[in-house]
Order: structure tokens, then sequence, then C-alpha cells
């Protein structure tokens, strides 16, 4: 049984969900799962737009056979190689022999890695080249490390379709939904469309922006991403969260609280700044610990907000195991800009402090407040006037 | 090719030794003596148009060639090798930059009065960390709007104080090494621009020798000579020609030791003959005047190369290198024919033999001179790491503002320190008790060794009283002096100081002390060593005796009535360290997206660290992917 969606009168949305999935790429949690995105468009040719995962071929193989009718399949354009997208190539080649497989030279190279048989069923392109397909002309631009570096966008020069790759997209399944405006976006799938290009694009912020640029050439009035909603009206909105996050400026003025316990008693800390902060008028706080939320989820945070504040114990005379993880994942997607304040903990040789520090300040453009706290053991009233002291140095900042 | 200089040469060789001899020479042992200048000389050689030899006329200098310069180098260090480095300094360090790299606007503003001598010029390259290796360049300069804001200390600089123009190297793209370094011209009396101490030396004492140091001295843009980053190539150009200098100053030196030595040997009758008739005397003068001929044919070859415009780095290292070797050695052969009587002070050899020495060092050391060659000769030898990295070791109290009140009178010093802890937020009408403890004291004035005698912890407790603060000391005073109970020193195994103002008064700041104030906002350091470790770690700092300064800064905080309690402590803030934002660019691979920074370059590729992405070899390749260096853009 196929089950597609119209997204114009001849391009058809033949993609589908998987929420059987624990982890994406077998790292980020997906606990609402996600959609595979494929595009099927009917002119005097017809023409698929990348493929799916592996996981739902058969529900893939059934939509396309659906829309196609008795047609035959002429062209796959494979803008982004990935398997979550690109798994299914060798099946479609083997139901349409004499389709024309239309990719970069680098994503040519990366089907032989991945052993797909596709012969010299290839039409290598280039930034700028474009094909017509009838009614509809499409151009190739080419999206290195965005974020991998055979990836190119489509652009439909005819209706103003963007099929824009990995760029854009979301965690989530759709859910029987698929445009931006079918679904409350700002309220239900930025913070997984967050935690999608932070943890997927992330470090990729200069290449990012390189592509906005090209895109701000052309006359863009759809964008149909691989994973997620097809946005048809309001782009301005997340062309502008995307501007921002490639160039690493947080989108809210608040305090992130990362702390990393092993008894509670850093966490009584955390929560003694927290409330400072608020009392203060700074309300906009939010804590997580460190050993129980997924990184991903604290990396798409820490793009969120503009101030972050680390407290760690001290472990095997180094940082808490997690928040050091969290660190080095920081230091891998490249974040930069951020303001830090820093709370360490240690019963015989507090060194996390020392230690974040070092690592922070080895990233670009990160500020670190100097007033520091140093908690032995646990926090005392005495500790009070220091924390508070800590409190009023964030508020400075954020003037 | 014939190898005599010509008439001309010889004719100007004739008038400066004229002048060195009626104007110089009376004067020598005197200003030898009294470590003095020669400023009346050195006027009457402007006045003769010798202080722009190779300068051309258009820009106010003689029009002369090299050799002349030379010339007029050796014949003054004839006589007095003090004065030959003033000119040597005046003309190839200070006048050589603007003449080679100055635009047509500075070259009217400064080399014209550099060259006719009505300005004297000088040059600042080296610093405390920063020698033969001028990567280790401390001294920063930070375009702020029009002007570069100047920061840092040059030492052992000729000419410091008595010069007009100086070139000054300093930083404007951190921590790519010499790459980041740029050259300014800079006045004397520009706001922020003071001498530090005028140094006692061994040798070529009528020549005046000291720091510069640089506070916030703003440079107009104008000023920066050549373009941002060629500071090292400006620097070892200069000092290329410079060793002509250096080494006409050597030959100079050896020459009149050697015409002193012949002298007297002919004189000195020893076994019923005149020495001179000693073969091993003999032989000694023989040896004497090879060398003479031999450094001289370096030099005056080395300076026709300059003057033709050919390529002359090496042989003007070779010239320095071994004139200055082989000076050491006639000056010490000019003396032992001497014999005691040239041991004596007043004698010319005695002067010769102390003045020589300093010209196997500066310019470059002949070891620096031997890298020169050696590496004209084999190519550059290959860098490691450890010397290409630039150490950045932080004081054990971290970042601090190490401003040493040094101007003035003690009790302006002290005032301007007042000044400064007002200006940072202190109030001195509080105070808390003598004896807060340690770890609750908002203020604390401690004790070191320094104090000496007990009855002195008198003037520690005045001073506590005036600043409000409670006292501390360092370890021994409480546990071998026990001026102070143990409870109340400071340091890592005692009590911790988290307070806002620490004085340090006699503490020299060994490592234990540090790590207990490091948590201070602002340290105050009083010591009579300037050399002290707690200088390098404190935030304000006073060289001086305590008996002197406790008294006039106890003076200078009391406002004449009793200190009221003091508020619950705020945590004032510390200094930080000016953040300097790199200014080159990042580029990242289409490839793969590795990024090239550098910052740290590419060790694989045997990229060193500091080298600019447009610097980088076209055949450079992506040392992640292999993506040839077109795929890459710019952050």
């Amino acid at each position: 049984m196929h089950c597609v969606r119209n997204i114009t009168e001849d391009l058809y949305w033949v993609g589908g969900n998987d929420r059987r999935l624990a982890l994406f790429e077998n790292i980020h949690p997906i606990p609402r799962g996600v959609s595979y995105n494929s595009y099927l468009l009917l002119d005097e040719k017809t023409v698929l737009f990348d493929t799916v995962d592996w996981s739902i071929c058969r529900q893939f193989l059934e939509n396309i056979k659906g829309v196609l009718g008795d047609r035959n399949l002429d062209y796959m354009v494979i803008n982004h190689m990935e398997p979550d997208h690109a798994a299914c190539i060798e099946e479609i080649i083997l139901r349409y022999p004499n389709i024309k497989v239309v990719c970069t030279e680098k994503a040519f190279l990366f089907m032989n890695q991945f052993g797909f048989c596709i012969q010299d069923n290839v039409i290598e392109v280039k930034e700028g080249d474009t094909v017509s397909f009838g009614k509809h002309n499409v151009v190739f631009v080419s999206a290195p490390m965005v974020h991998w570096p055979e990836a190119m966008v489509t652009y439909d020069t005819t209706n103003g379709v963007l099929f824009s790759a990995d760029a854009f997209g979301s965690f989530g399944a759709l859910d029987g939904k698929l445009f931006n405006d079918e679904v409350n976006f700002d309220r239900d799938w930025i913070d997984e469309a967050r935690r999608y290009y932070t943890n997927i694009v992330g470090k990729y912020g200069p290449h990012v922006q390189s592509l906005l640029k090209k895109a701000s050439s052309i006359d863009i009035k759809m964008i149909c991403p691989l994973h997620g909603p097809v946005w048809h009206n309001d782009l301005g909105y997340f062309l502008d969260k995307y501007d921002k996050w490639s160039r690493y400026e947080p989108e809210e003025k608040g305090v992130m609280i990362v702390y990393g316990t092993m008894y509670g008693n850093t966490e009584a800390s955390a929560n003694d700044l927290a409330t400072r902060l608020v009392k203060k008028g700074m309300t906009n706080v939010v804590m997580y610990d460190v050993s129980n939320t997924h990184v991903s989820y604290l990396i798409s945070e820490t793009f969120k907000y503009s101030h972050v504040v680390l407290a760690s114990v001290t472990y095997n005379l180094n940082i808490y195991p997690p928040m050091l993880n969290y660190l080095m994942d920081m230091r891998a997607l490249n974040l930069q800009k951020r303001t830090f304040s820093i709370i360490e903990n240690g019963s015989w040789a507090p060194q996390s402090g020392k230690l974040m520090r070092e690592l922070l300040s080895n990233m670009k453009e990160m500020t670190i407040l100097d007033n520091e706290m140093s908690v032995s053991s646990s926090m005392k009233e005495e500790d009070g006037d220091l924390m508070d002291s800590l409190a009023d140095s964030i508020l400075e900042s954020m003037k | 090719m014939f190898f005599k200089t010509t008439e001309q040469h010889e004719n100007l060789r004739k008038k400066i030794r004229e002048f060195a001899e009626e104007e110089v020479k009376p004067i020598a042992f005197l200003l030898d003596q009294e470590n003095k200048f020669p400023s009346e000389a050195i006027k009457k050689l402007a006045a003769m148009g010798m202080m722009g030899l190779p300068y051309p006329k258009k820009y106010g200098g003689a029009g002369l060639d090299i050799i002349s310069y030379a010339i007029a180098i050796e014949e003054l260090s004839r006589v007095d090798g003090g004065t030959g480095v003033i000119l040597s300094a005046h003309t190839s360090l200070g006048g050589y930059p603007i003449a080679a790299y100055g635009t047509e606007e500075q070259k009217n503003k400064y080399l014209v009065p550099l060259a006719k001598g009505e300005k004297i010029g000088a040059f600042g390259l080296t610093e405390e960390n920063a020698g033969s290796d001028a990567g280790g360049t401390e001294t920063t300069a930070v375009l702020e709007g029009d002007y570069y804001i100047l920061n840092g200390e040059k030492i052992f600089i000729t000419n410091a104080g008595e010069a007009d123009i100086y070139i000054i190297f300093a930083v404007t793209t951190p921590n790519i090494g010499i790459r980041g370094i740029s050259a300014f011209i800079v006045e004397k009396g520009w706001k922020g621009f003071i001498f530090g101490k005028h140094y006692d030396k061994m040798g070529i004492r009528s020549s005046v020798t000291g720091e510069l140091i640089f506070n916030d001295v703003k440079v107009p843009k104008e000023n920066l000579l050549g373009k941002e980053g060629e500071g090292f190539k400006i620097a070892m150009s200069t000092l290329d020609g410079g060793r002509i200098g250096i080494a006409a100053q050597a030959l100079g030196i050896a020459q009149g030791a050697y015409e002193h030595a012949l002298e007297y040997s002919k004189e000195r009758i020893q076994f019923g003959k005149p020495i001179c008739q000693q073969q091993i005397v003999a032989f000694k003068l023989a040896d004497m005047a090879t060398k003479l001929r031999a450094a001289r044919m370096l030099i005056y070859s080395a300076a026709e190369l300059k003057e033709n415009h050919e390529y002359y780095s090496m042989e003007a290292a070779m010239a320095k290198q071994y004139t200055s070797d082989v000076c050491l050695e006639i000056v010490n052969d000019a003396l032992q024919i001497f014999g005691g009587s040239g041991y004596m002070k007043g004698m010319e050899v005695e002067r010769a033999y102390r003045d020589a020495k300093i010209c196997t060092i500066y310019e470059g050391t002949n070891e620096i001179q031997r890298l020169v060659i050696s590496s004209n000769i084999i190519g550059k030898m290959p860098k490691n790491d450890s010397v290409d990295k630039i150490s950045k070791k932080q004081p054990a109290t971290g970042y601090r503002k190490k401003v040493i009140f040094k101007e003035g009178t003690s009790k302006e010093r002290v005032n301007a320190l007042v000044e400064a802890l007002k200006e940072d937020g202190y109030d001195f009408t509080v105070g808390i008790p003598l004896d807060t403890p340690i770890s609750k004291a908002e203020r604390v004035v401690s004790v070191g060794l320094g104090i000496g005698e007990k009855e002195n912890m008198k003037l520690i407790e005045d001073l506590a009283v005036q600043a409000g603060a409670a006292i501390g000391s360092s370890r021994p005073v409480a546990e071998t002096l026990k001026y102070v109970p143990l409870n109340r020193y400071v340091g890592m195994s005692g009590q911790k100081f988290k307070g806002n103002l620490y004085v340090a008064c006699g503490i020299s700041g060994a490592a234990q002390h540090l790590k207990g104030i490091k948590d201070a906002s602002t340290i105050v350091a009083i010591n009579i060593n300037p050399n002290a470790k707690i200088f390098k770690n404190a935030d304000y700092g006073i060289v001086g005796d305590l008996m002197e300064i406790l008294p006039l800064l106890t003076a200078a905080l009391d406002n004449g009535e009793a200190k009221k309690e003091a508020p619950p402590m705020k945590k004032m803030k510390r200094a930080v360290p000016k953040k300097v934002a790199p200014t080159w660019k990042y580029h990242v691979c289409n490839g793969c997206g590795y990024e090239y920074n550098p910052g740290v370059g590419d060790p694989e590729g045997e990229v060193n660290t500091g080298t600019l992405f447009e610097k980088l070899p076209e055949e450079w390749t992506c040392p992640a992917c292999g993506e040839e260096k077109d795929m890459f853009i710019e952050v």
C-alpha cells in the first residue's frame, strides 16, 4: 500500500518514517523517530530525488510504484550519499535498469566505496550544471561539507523548489503531516531541528555560511530537505536559525547550567546558583545533569543559550568523565562565542576548574568569567558570598 | 681590480681622524670614567655632515658610499669605541630602516633630521625574553582606530634616552612567532614612553645603553614601517647593514690598540733593546697587522657589495664575526705588549680591551653570525617543534597587571600606588581588625623576611591599620622568626587569602607562598629587589626599602580619622588580560572540513607554526583528505 503526499501538482513526497530506530547514526537518541524524505517529479521525464534508509525501503518502493503507475523511472538525482538516503540506490537500479544516476564526481566515488554497482548509468555534474526534464529545469549547486564533501543541492528554476539534502532537516517522524505549517514548528519541532543541525552539521558553520550565501542569490519558494517537514512558507524563520547556528551566535540570552555530580553536592551548588540567578531577575535558566542527559541534547542547548555554567566534580584528578565528554564534543563541533562560568568541586585536590578553563580557552572566542567557585566537598553557608558574586559576574557579562 | 680605497676615502679618513684626535681623544678617559655621553662631539659630527654619510643628499645625507661610512666609524672607534657605536647605531639602526622601508612622508619627517644629525636614532628589538630569538618578542602593538597601542619593554638599547627617533619592533599578530612582528617609528616624549635604567657597562661607556618602557603609547597608524608582519624582515636586513658598522667599530678599536702597542714596543727597552726587536713581540705585531688587514678587506668588500646592491648578508656576517673575534685577540696582545702599564686605568689599551668585548655580542652574537654564514652555505636547518613553539608561561598567581611605579621620588611613587588602588575601588576610610582570620579578611598586609628586626613590625602594624587590613606573613616569618602566630602565615600549606587586597612587604614570592594568594583580586608588592619573583605576580609594585616605603604608604593612606567598620566583603574584579584576537584567517577544506590554523601550521606537512594560509606552498594539500589548496574556503 503506497502512502505519499503531493507537494506541487507534479512533485510527490515518496519517503517514509522510522519510529523503531533508537539511535540515529547509532549515536543520537531519536525518541520521536525520524523521516527519510525522497521526492518524485513527474515531468516529461520522471525524476527521483535521493532515496531512503534501508529500514523503510519496502514502503519506499511501493510509494514510487504507486506514483509512477505504468511510467518508467528515467533519472535519479543523488544529492547526498550518506546511507540513510542512499541505501536503496541499488534496489532502484535493479527495478529500473535504464535509469540515469545524476550526482557529483565524489558521490560517484562514494557509491563505489559503499559497493553499489551502477556501472555506466551515471551522469556526473558539477556546480552550475543544468538539466531539463521537460517543463522543469534544474541547476546543481555544490554544498561541500554540509555535512559531507560530495553533497550538492538541486534547485528547480521552474518552480523555485530547492532539494536541500541534509540542510534544513530535523529529527522527528512526520506523523502524516508534511508541511511546516501543518505542525507548530516553533513549539514542537525547533528543539529537534536544532539538535539535528548542531550535532550533525554543527562543526561546518563556515560551509553552511557559504551555502547560505549562494542561496541568498536565488529565489527559493520551497525547501525539500531529506528529513523533517517541507518548508513552503515562512522560510525566513528557518533561514535565520541556520544563519545564527552556523555563525555560532546564541539564539537567546540565558544561562544553561550543566553539572556533573556524584552524591548531589555539586548539584546543590548548581541549584544555589540557579536560584540566585532567578532571584536576581534572570529567569531564563535551564539545568542539566551531565550524567543522565544525552550529550546531543547538551550540545543543542549550548548552541541555544548565550551563557553556560559548568559545575564539575574532580574525578581521578581530572574532569568528571561525562563532563569531559561533553566538552570534547563541544570542541569537536566547533562551538564558539559563549560565555562560561566555572564551579569545581573536590574533596582533596580540586582540579576540574583549572582543567575546564584550559579546555575552554583552547576553543574559539570563548569568554571565561574570572569569578570561579571552588567547592570543598559541599557548599557551605559562608560560600554564599562567593556564589553571589559569581551570579553577579554572570549578570554583569549579560549587559 | 685594485684593493685600495680611493683618494676621497682617504681624505675623509684624514678629516675624521683629525676630529677624533682633537675632539674625542682628550676627553675619552673622562667619558669612560664618568659614563658620559659625548653630546658636544656628536653635535660637531653633525655639523661636519657625518651623521648621515650613506644617505642621499635629497634626504639630508652626504650621499657617500658605505665604505666612507665604515671608515668614519673605524676612525672614531680607533680613539673611542663608545663614540663609534653611537654613530653606528644612529646611522645603521636608526636611519636605515626608514631609508629602506619608509614611505616618502616618513623619510621626509624622520630620515631627513636623522641624516642631518639634528636628531639621533636608535633601534629597539632586544627584550628580556627575545635576544637572539626575536620570536620571543613580547612587546605588543594593538591597532585601535588610528593608533597602535604599544606596550612592553626593550632592554640593552644603544642611544636610549639620547635618541629622538626609535625603530621599535612589536607583535601585531600574536602566537605566530616572527611573522607576527611589525616595525614602528616612535618618538621620544610621547606619552607613556619612558626610559628605564641606564646600564653601568664594562666598556663603550661613553655610549649610553638603557631600557625603553612602553605603557599604552599611542603610535599613529602612519608610523607603521613597511607592512604589518614585515618587522622581522626589516630587523634582519637592518642588522645585516648594522654588522658592517660594528665590524668597523671592532676594526677601529683593534687598530687603535695595535698602533699604541707598536709605538710602545719601539720605546720600551728591555735586555738592552726595544722590545719590538724581540722576536716574540715582533711576531705578535706581525700577526696583529695581518689580522687587521684581513678584517679590513672583509669589511670593505661587504660594504662594496652593499653599495652595489648585491647580496651581502653572509659577507657582512663574516666581516662582523671575524673582525670582532680578532679584535679581542689584538687588544689582548696589545695589552700584553704594554705589560703592567697597560693594565692601568687611563691607558688606551686598557679601555680598548674592555670596549672590544661587546663587538662579539651585539648586533647579533658571533654565534648568530655563524648561524647566518652556515645557513648561507648549507641552507636553512630544519626547525624542530620545541624551537618554534612560543612558550606562554603564566605567573603562579594568574594574570596580573604588573604595573611597577618607577617614576619620581619614593613619595610620588607611593602616591601613584594609592591613587591606582582608589581608582580600582578601594575605600581606605574603612577597615577590619588586625586579627581577622586570613581566609575571611578582605585585605591583608603581609610581611616577609625583608622586614628584618622585630621592632620593624611596628611599621607593618601601622600600615595594616591605615590600609584597613589584617596582618599576615610568609612562612618563615611565622615559623622561624615567630613575629606572628603560626596560623597567620599565608601559602599553600598555610592560610589561603581569598579577599581583595594583598600587600606583600618584603616577600620575595616563593612558589608555595604565591599559591596561597592566587585568588587575591589585587596584589601589591613592595620589595628592595627589583628581580624578586613577587613583582611578576603583582598588580602593582614599588621597588624600594621597606623602612622608607612603608611609613610613606602608611601616611598616604591615613585620612586622619579612625577607620570605620568595613561592610561585608564584596569580592572585587581581578585584572583580566586584554584579549588579543588573532588577526589571521582560518581556512576550511571543502573535502573534509579540516581547518587550517596558522597558529598550529601543519607539522606533518612540514609547515611551521605561524605560516599564513596564503604563504602555504602551492603544492601543499589537505593533510586530512588530500584535496588541493584551492579547495579551501576562508572562514
